[in-house]
Formats: structure tokens, sequence, C-alpha cells
């Protein structure tokens, strides 16, 4: 659980972050967004005390961040950055045993954490250990400083802007590589982003910010229901953000369970999310689609009636 | 490496370092048999009676101009790395621009003038040399060490720190060895330098491969000059090249 409490940083005589709390509990992944400049970094930066915060107070479960030694405290919190900052000099392998290392871990056990890894991320050992960081695709690249910054099992990852310089395809691919790891790892984390897009896909809270400050705090759903401001709305892309709701939403969360009378021929699968669903409807022309399960199976129908949320009619 | 990589290694190996050795081979061959070329030099200069330098045997000349060299270039290496490393650290950079402009101007200042004022302080003899050719040669290396310190992409020593090492792990792990192939570099131009440079010793009493050039320059020899340079341009061709075969090692990793 991290915690800030009217946390202040000034560079100068300019104030980066004014004054924000905020708390993120455990194995919840908080998304901060905002535009660029707003203070993201420093607010990230300042957790794992790469920058030291001017007022307030921060908190690592319970404990005042400044109780801790700054190498000890980072060894423990698992950092990944967009540039990678892999160490270009180290093979894939050596890059993401750097923490266990500096924690003197034995040989034996460091191998095999690397191995677990990089399993993990999906980079085959044979292929990738003794490959040096310029012989990486951009993905590859940001997969290993993923696994290098989970390789001593922190409870706690911090992310700025991890998949900001990847093309569309790999940082949607990662983004859902990112949502299974998370679902098995229950880390918490804490994840800076521009991409409002990628805030939704991925946030368990939402965290606005404009200016140093926190404008609106909330779960995904409840930031796109009640925008607190218009800076929020338009972050959320004004009209468009009832497109953005639909991604987040699956058909089986609105469909009528198996009915008597599925003769719809247009299909959609349980997991697509409502606007997947409604781009099926556009396709077919059809108002009213089967939801199929893995096997092909019908177990169920989604009108668009029900697709928009108005169930009164059925 | 392939299969056929490996037997043909060894070959390899000799042919990379054909050039050094080609060098070298030429050097040895001048030291111990500069005599054998009577025959040249008399041509070369007709009006003089002693054509080959005999005040001292050549293998001393050379190995004083080497020692000399040496003991200059460690220290400075010594001095210059060290100086870089301070002033690219927190408590130290405040004197980082002093330091930079020092190093990129200094170049410009000729080692004569550096031996005129060591002199004076120091005495005549081998001292004076050393001081100036260290003198000499630390700025390429404190130039060179600042510039790839500062080369480093930043966002490497942001994960470095970030990842929790301490600032000693990575100045060690991270930034001298990212540094190195600049820092070669920098060695290697001083020391090339001074091994043309340490000539000047000869004219302040420190004897070494200089002696035949100023003798010649002195007594109107041309053939003692074209001995002492030829040395001297064979052992800065030899080390030199030395260096590039290093250097071309360290790029292939
Ligand atoms: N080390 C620093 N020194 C001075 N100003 C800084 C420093 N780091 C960030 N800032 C300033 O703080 C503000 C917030 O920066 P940052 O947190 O990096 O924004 P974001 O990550 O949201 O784009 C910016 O105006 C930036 O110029
Ligand atoms: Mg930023």
């Amino acid at each position: 659980m991290i915690e800030l409490f009217d946390v202040t940083k000034r560079f100068g005589e300019e104030t980066a972050v004014d004054g924000i709390s905020l708390r993120v509990e455990s194995g919840e992944l908080c998304a901060l967004v905002g535009t660029s400049g707003c203070g993201k970094s420093t607010t990230l930066r300042m957790i794992n005390r790469l920058i030291e915060h001017s007022e307030g107070e921060i908190h690592i479960d319970g404990q005042p961040i400044r109780r801790f030694e700054e190498d000890t405290l980072r060894r423990r919190i698992g950092y990944v950055i967009q540039s990678t900052g892999l160490f270009p000099h180290w093979t894939v392998a050596r890059n993401i045993g750097l923490v266990p290392r500096l924690l003197k871990w034995s040989p034996e056990r460091i191998e095999s954490r690397v191995d677990e890894l990089m399993a993990l991320l999906g980079l085959p050992r044979e292929t990738f250990a003794d490959k040096y960081p310029d012989q990486l695709s951009g993905g590859q690249a940001q997969r290993v400083g993923v696994a290098r910054a989970l390789a001593a099992d922190p409870d706690i990852l911090l992310m700025d802007e991890p998949f900001g310089a990847l093309d569309p395809i790999t940082r949607e691919a990662l983004q859902d590589e990112l949502r299974e790891l998370q679902a098995r790892l229950h880390k918490t984390i804490v994840f800076v982003t521009h991409d409002m897009d990628e805030a939704l896909r991925l946030a368990d809270k939402l965290v606005v910010m404009d200016a140093g400050r926190i404008v609106q705090q909330g779960t995904p759903l409840e930031l796109l229901h009640e925008p607190a401001t218009p800076f929020v709305e338009s972050m959320l892309g004004g009209d468009d953000r009832g497109l953005k709701e639909a991604s987040l939403v699956t058909v089986g969360e609105r469909m009528l369970a198996l009915g008597p009378r599925l003769n719809a021929t247009a299909r959609v699968h349980r997991d697509a999310t409502l606007r997947q669903a409604l781009a099926v409807m556009f396709r077919e022309h059809a108002d009213r689609l089967t939801v199929i399960d893995d096997e092909d199976i019908p177990v169920g129908e989604l009108s668009l009636q029900r697709l928009v949320g108005n169930t009164r009619h059925e | 490496m392939n299969e056929r990589g490996v037997p043909r290694r060894a070959n390899r190996a000799v042919h990379r370092w054909r050039l050094p050795l080609t060098w070298l081979a030429l050097l040895l061959v001048l030291t111990v048999g500069m005599a054998e070329l009577e025959g040249v030099f008399r041509w070369i200069e007709t009006d003089s009676r002693q054509v080959i330098y005999d005040r001292a045997d050549f293998v001393t000349l050379l190995g004083r101009h080497l020692l000399v060299v040496m003991v200059a270039s460690l220290l400075a290496t010594l001095v210059g790395v060290s100086a870089a490393i301070a002033v690219t650290r927190r408590a130290g950079r405040d004197f980082l621009p002093l330091v930079a402009q020092i190093a990129s101007m200094g170049q410009t200042f000729p080692p004569v003038a550096v031996l005129a004022l060591a002199v004076p302080v120091l005495g005549f003899g081998t001292l004076p040399i050393i001081v100036a050719l260290l003198l000499y040669g630390l700025l390429p290396i404190v130039r060179n060490t600042l510039a790839g310190l500062q080369g480093i992409d930043s966002s490497i020593l942001e994960a470095a720190r970030g990842m929790g090492m301490s600032r000693g792990q990575v100045l060690r792990q991270v930034e001298l060895p990212l540094a190195a192939p600049v820092i070669v570099a920098g060695i290697r131009t001083s020391v090339t330098v001074n091994i043309a440079t340490a000539a000047l010793g000869a004219t302040v009493g420190a004897s070494n491969l200089g002696d035949p050039i100023i003798s010649g320059i002195v007594n109107g020899n041309t053939a003692y000059i074209l001995q002492g340079a030829l040395m001297i341009g064979l052992l800065a061709l030899t080390v030199d090249s030395t260096f590039e075969r290093l250097a071309l090692r360290r790029a292939r990793r």
C-alpha cells in the first residue's frame, strides 16, 4: 500500500506537484493520467526517492519512506521507464539479474530466477539470454525492462509511460500482457501515462492530474459516468467517452442469458467488449446478436437496447 | 562462432595484429641495426665523417624514451581520469565548467612553453620533461573522460539509480565501462602525442630519442636528425596501431 499525504514538490520557484493526497491499495493498479508536464513523473519518482519531496509525507505499508535507506528502498520497488534504461554493455540475462545481484543472491538462485522471468515475459532463453539490448526490438526491450523490475519480486512497481514509445500494435499486446501478469501477481502498481485509453484499459483506479494537482480520482467507470470538471471530460474524449465506456464492459455483463428466441444470425463472443459488439451490429446491419462461448455454443443474446443499457422493453 | 571460425582463429589474430607487429619489427630492427644502414646515411649526409649517432646506443635511448612516456602517461591517466570523475560527481559539479574549459583550451598551449616554465622550478634532467608531458598529456584524457561520462544516456543512469545501485556501483559498473572506449581514445592521443613531444627532453638534459635530433641540429648533421625522427615515428606508429587494435577488439565485444 502506498499513501501520499499532502505531498508537494518544488523545483526552485516552480511547484511541480502541489499538495496531492493519494492512496494506492495493495494489489491495485493506479494510473496517473494528465497532459505533459503536469507532474506525473515527479510524483512517481518521489515514491522511490529519485526525487525528494518538499512537503507532506509518503508512506509505504504505513512506514514513512524517509525512514528507509534510499538504495534499500529502491531495491524493494520495481521501476520501469519509457526508454527502458537497459545497460547496453550487459546481456539481457545480466540486465534482468541486476537487482538480485545487488541483493547478493547466490548465482544459482539468480540464474533460475532470470529463467523464470524470461519465460514469464515470453522471451525464450535460448534466443534472448545472451543478446545485447541494441539487438532487441522496442517491444522486446520493454519486456526485458519489466522483467528486470520484477526480478527481486518487489511488492511495488512504478511504471513511467512504459509503452509510450511503442507502435500501437505492440503497445496493445504489452498492455494485455501486463493485465494478465497483474491478474497473476497482484503487484501494487503506479502507472504513469498520458494515453487515456491505456489508462482506462489497465487501471483499477484512475487519477487525473493537471498542473501538479489531482483533479479527480476513482474507478474508470466512475470517471466516465461523472467527470468532475470539463478538463476531465475532455481528457476522457468528450462525446467519445460513451464509446470508451463501451470498451470497458463485456458482452457477458449485458447479455440476456440463453432465451427462447436466439434467432439472430450475427454472433459475438461473450468476452468481447460492448464496443466490439456494436461494431458487429453495424457491420451486419443487425440490432440483435447471438452471444457464444469458447466452444461456439450460444449462451445468450444481446440486443441494441440492452447494449446501450436500456432494459425496460425486454 | 561458426565451425569454420575456430581453426582459423589463431591465423586471424596474427592477421589482425599485422600492422602493429610490422611497426614493432621495423622499430626493433632499426634499434639494433642502425649501423648497417651506414651506406644509406652516408649518401644523405655527405659532408660529415660520422653519420651514425653513437654517443649512446639506440637501445638505451629507446628505453629512456619509453620510460619517460610511460611514467608521464600513467600519471596523466590517473590524474586525468580521477579529475574528470570528480567534477562529474555531485560534490565536484561546481568545478566542471572550469575543468572542461581548461581541458579544451589547454591543447593550444605549446609543450615547449610548459617545458620552459618547468625547468626554472624543477631544474634540468628527467623530472621537468615528465612534468611537462604529464601536464600536456592530461588534457586529452580529461577532455575525453568528460565526454565519455557525459555522453551516457541519462535514462541509463536513472534506471541504475532507480534499481537501487549505489553511486559507487553506478560509476564502476555502468559509467566507466560505457565511457571506456572514449577514455581509451583520449589516452591513445595523449600517449602518441607525448612520444613525439618527449624528444624535447633532450633540450633540458633528459637523454632520449630526441638526442640524435638535437645533436643533428646543433652539428648540422641531417643523418642524426633522420635517425632520431625515424625511431620516434616508428615508436609512435607501433603504440598507436596497438591502441587501434585494442579499440577494435572492444567494439566487437
Ligand atoms: N529535475 C527537475 N528540475 C527542475 N524542474 C523539473 C525537474 N523535473 C521536472 N521538473 C518540472 O516539473 C514539472 C513536472 O514535470 P514531470 O513530472 O516530468 O511532468 P510529466 O511527467 O507529467 O510530464 C515540469 O514543469 C518540469 O519542467
Ligand atoms: Mg513524464
